[in-house]
């Protein structure tokens, strides 16, 4: 028996089966992809339910348009065009909802000792300083520090030059750094929520 | 100026910014949720099955169920054909058959000939020459 029969499938081979109504192989594709959907949406939504309804449909989309897909061995890059398109999609309906999860004021507050609190105010300001980046890279240092992709994976899927997703994750990650140490307590929330 | 904060340039296996993954694992549904993946999962899961479904009975089609499927269409078409031809057939009656002489001359000009053979035409002639 070859060694190849344990290696798992690639995004071509899963694509092709997934066409053919392959519940196992579709099943196999949403898992390789939630959390980076999920990560490009809420890099372009900022908010955890546009996010999630943009990252479930965007599947949904995805398996309806299959044949659409010229190159099923870059699955993961055609995917993650529906999910960027459909967040876009989602801002600009609710773009009139002017309800911010992070409010201000937030900012200034003083970090609670209740370990539950400090999570959520922490989340709160992640995402406020992720919000503050250019889209591009919030979807870059996302998929790289939370997700774990490489820089190739997320050029070849974001069809973006390797040296240009370097560059923007350095300058991501300098700005997360500098907003999040510029807010008082967070070194120590950080420390906390450990 | 926090030290500890500052100095976070040591990078995981993957090459990942060890504090910032783990400031933004915060963020990750599953910090609060550890079953949130596969909730999200089978909510999309859900969603496709009809699609899923559909696929699945296009690609087990034979060949004989793509002809059984044009016959249902294509038999009461040519049914339908046939009887309005009938009908007309039926109104209007057999067309009769053409002789070949009849063919020959069916859509030729007859008075041709006997407009340059006629006496008018001689007289002009006569007059001009």
């Amino acid at each position: 028996m070859s060694l190849n029969t344990f290696e798992a499938p690639t995004d071509g081979e899963l694509v092709s089966r997934a066409r053919a109504g392959d519940e196992l192989a579709f099943c196999q594709l949403v898992e390789r992809y939630q959390r980076p959907a999920y990560a490009v949406a809420l890099s372009v939504t900022g908010r955890h339910e546009d996010a999630q309804d943009a990252a479930q449909e965007s599947f949904l989309v995805a398996l309806a348009r299959l044949e659409e897909c010229r190159s099923p061995e870059r699955f993961g890059g055609w995917l993650m065009t529906i999910v960027r398109n459909r967040s876009k999609n989602l801002v600009r309906r609710e773009s009139l909802r002017a309800t911010d999860e992070v409010p201000p004021a937030t900012r200034s507050r003083v970090p609670t000792p209740d370990r539950i609190a400090e999570t959520r105010e922490l989340r709160g300001l992640l995402k406020k300083a992720l919000m503050d980046l250019p889209e591009v890279q919030r979807q870059i240092v996302l998929l790289h520090d939370l997700e774990g992709w490489k820089h190739r994976e997320i050029a070849d899927r974001l069809d973006l030059p390797c040296g240009t997703v370097r560059s923007h994750l350095h300058f991501a990650r300098k700005a997360l750094k500098h907003a999040l140490q510029s807010v008082p307590g967070v070194p120590e929330m950080m420390r906390a929520a450990r | 100026m926090n030290r500890e904060w500052n100095d976070f340039a040591e990078t995981d296996a993957l090459g990942r910014d060890r504090e910032l993954a783990e400031a933004l694992h915060h963020i990750d549904p599953a910090s609060q949720d550890p079953r949130y993946w596969l909730k999200f999962r089978a909510w999309v899961m859900n969603g496709a099955a009809l699609e899923l479904a559909r696929r699945r009975m296009i690609a087990q089609m034979t060949v004989g169920d793509v002809v059984h499927s044009w016959a249902r269409a294509l038999v009461p078409t040519a049914l339908l054909a046939a009887v309005l031809a009938g009908i007309l057939l039926w109104r209007f009656g057999p067309v009769p058959p053409m002789t070949v002489e009849e063919l020959l001359v069916s859509e030729i000009q007859g008075e041709t000939i006997p407009v340059l053979a006629s006496p008018a035409a001689v007289i002009f002639a006569s007059e001009r020459f």
